[in-house]
């Protein structure tokens, strides 16, 4: 063989060998934790660890989803009250976040492109450099404002804490979004006589539409994945959600191992579903949001 | 380039535009702006719900945060989690891009497998992190013990270095797939003629990976580093989760947070929190600097 194809054959074995250690490094955490919400109590503390469950058992799901549910032969009150609650808040306030930040971003920041009015440079600047100042810096006065505005544990306050912290990036991306596209079309339907604000809605969003996704996909991942916001602002479960209540099933002395995989489990749900189906929306949104 | 659209309707347009950003002015004026501002002001001031009144304290709040063990260890172990996890991030995430900028098949689904731990609520990756770390029953250890580098179980987290090496495993692992997805798009951006003519003119790959994509991928690379940055001098969650309020894994943002709601020392916790605002700005400050003076060509 010659030295050159045996240095390609090594250049594909290196390839391969380092797709799979990427692979593992990525995947590898998150099968380990299906792994454990399947396996029962009594084989999670055995010596050895398993990379797969001898036993597939269902029993840390049912803890969740059941009323009540057999552990190690005892009946046992379920999470299913707590759980069920903290997801329906997890949904929520990230849905309601979501819309309220794309919503926004989508009209403001076709103002900031196509649009002439004082101070509109200075905003913009204002806006995006917020991108450098965490929302945890604002906390405490944000606390003192909620309070004194009755708006903690509400979905509306939380709703609205996300919305700031994640709006000048929404911002941000439909504004590279609305530069990248031509001007004629605008144009044309001006001529047209329609106006400004029938443009921007059906020719100019329409054709945004995956820059649109893609803001929305990355507001919803932020939001979905929020601890310290609501570890403050949702203090019970009237809006906590999965993130805050999850750790709770950490105990002192005990931690369910099994309950507390499943549990995690299910908040990724959302998550795998996004990165599956949507993807090609997602890794653009993060280039273009990070090039330009 | 408008100037066919009469003045009046160029009236109409400064109304709309207007209208379109109040939403925008209202939220991040009311929620960030004013929030700032009064942190800024309030840091000056003695404001704890237990204590009545609130006076003007000067600097006081700041000379307490000097003199203050806890501040001063949190404030360590935050420079060793931002320093660990830039430099882990921005080697692991370089080489991932290079590795996915290479792939001529199933990049897409790569790419996916490379995000997913980015798309994770931090706090399930440090649950997940959590039970792999634990002393009895835990992944890593049994690992380690069937590989025979240590004999019995070993309690990571009784090791203040170790268990900060652990946070920042859990975190480097959710951050690099951004600096992955921020270096692969500046790779992207390099045209193929490039190495081409590098290749005709004798460069090996290492040549030509220190004059051509270096120099091209800087702006990348100065945003993925400042991103990198930020995100370490705010960590939080994962610490929390792994070790709670221990000084051992304590960050800044913890301090903060312990600071303001469980002692209810607001404008301690509001300094505080300015100051991490302050460090790691200038920090990323830094690196866009240099980063531009030393790739500039002339």
């Amino acid at each position: 063989m010659s030295p050159r194809s045996l240095k390609s054959i090594g250049g594909k074995v290196g390839t391969g060998f380092a797709i799979t250690v990427l692979l593992i490094w990525s995947l590898g955490p998150i099968y380990w934790s299906v792994v454990t919400s399947l396996t029962s109590p009594t084989d999670l503390i055995s010596s050895t660890p398993r990379f797969w469950p001898s036993h597939v058992t269902f029993e840390h799901y049912a803890r969740l989803f059941g009323s009540t549910s057999l552990s190690q032969g005892n009946e046992v009150q379920s999470v299913w009250p707590q759980f069920s609650a903290a997801l329906i808040n997890s949904l929520i306030t990230s849905a309601v976040a979501t819309l309220l930040t794309v919503g926004i971003a989508a009209f403001s920041a076709y103002a900031f492109v196509r649009m002439r009015f004082p101070g509109r440079d200075l905003l913009f600047v204002l806006v995006v450099a917020t991108l450098a100042i965490p929302a945890y810096t604002v906390m405490i006065p944000l606390y003192r404002l909620m309070i004194s505005l009755k708006l903690v544990d509400t979905y509306l306050g939380v709703s609205l804490i996300y919305v700031s912290a994640f709006l000048p990036l929404a911002l941000w991306l439909m504004r590279s979004v609305y530069q990248a596209m031509p001007l004629s079309l605008e144009e044309a339907a001006w001529l047209d006589g329609a106006s400004k604000l029938y443009t921007l809605v059906r020719i100019v969003m329409p054709l945004a539409a995956p820059g649109l996704i893609a803001a929305a996909i990355i507001t919803f991942l932020n939001a979905w994945g929020q601890f310290l916001i609501p570890l403050v602002f949702s203090p019970t479960l009237a809006t906590k959600p999965l993130t805050v209540l999850i750790p709770e099933f950490v105990g002192r002395n005990y931690v369910d191992y099994g309950l507390i995989n499943a549990a995690g489990i299910v908040a990724i749900i959302p998550p795998v579903l996004v990165v599956l189906l949507l993807n090609r929306f997602l890794v653009s949104g993060l280039m273009a949001g990070a090039t330009k | 380039m408008l100037s066919f659209i009469g003045p009046r309707r160029r009236h109409g347009e400064v109304g709309l535009g207007l209208a379109l950003v109040i939403p925008v002015v209202v939220i991040m004026g009311g929620l960030v702006l004013f929030p700032l501002l009064s942190t800024i002001v309030d840091s000056f001031y003695r404001i704890n719900p237990m204590r009545p009144g609130t006076p003007f304290t000067g600097l006081a709040n700041y000379a307490e945060l000097m003199k203050d063990a806890a501040v001063q260890r949190s404030w360590v172990n935050t420079v060793y989690y931002v320093i660990l996890a830039v430099v882990l991030e921005t080697a692991g995430g370089l080489g991932v891009a290079l590795l996915l900028n290479k792939l001529r098949h199933g990049r897409r689904w790569l790419l996916a497998a490379v995000v997913l731990p980015w798309c994770l609520p931090p706090v399930v990756n440090a649950v997940v992190w959590l039970w792999i770390y634990n002393p009895s029953y835990g992944l890593l250890n049994g690992m380690l013990q069937a590989s025979g580098l240590t004999s019995g179980s070993v309690v990571f987290f009784n090791d203040p270095k170790l268990a900060l090496l652990l946070v920042t495993i859990v975190h480097v692992w959710r951050m690099m797939p951004l600096t992955a997805v921020i270096l692969l798009a500046a790779l992207q951006s390099i045209p193929e003629e490039l190495y081409q003519a590098a290749k005709l003119d004798g460069a090996g790959a290492l040549k030509s990976f220190r004059l051509i994509t270096l120099p091209l991928i800087a702006s990348g690379l100065a945003i993925a580093l400042s991103q990198s940055t930020v995100f370490a001098f705010n960590l939080f969650d994962e610490a929390w989760i792994l070790a709670g309020s221990s000084l051992d894994t304590r960050t800044v943002m913890i301090q903060v947070y312990m600071l303001a709601f469980q002692n209810m020392k607001f404008s301690l916790g509001m300094a505080l929190s300015l100051l991490a605002m302050l460090a790691s700005l200038l920090v990323s400050l830094v690196y866009v600097l240099k980063v531009y003076r030393e790739t500039r060509y002339d």
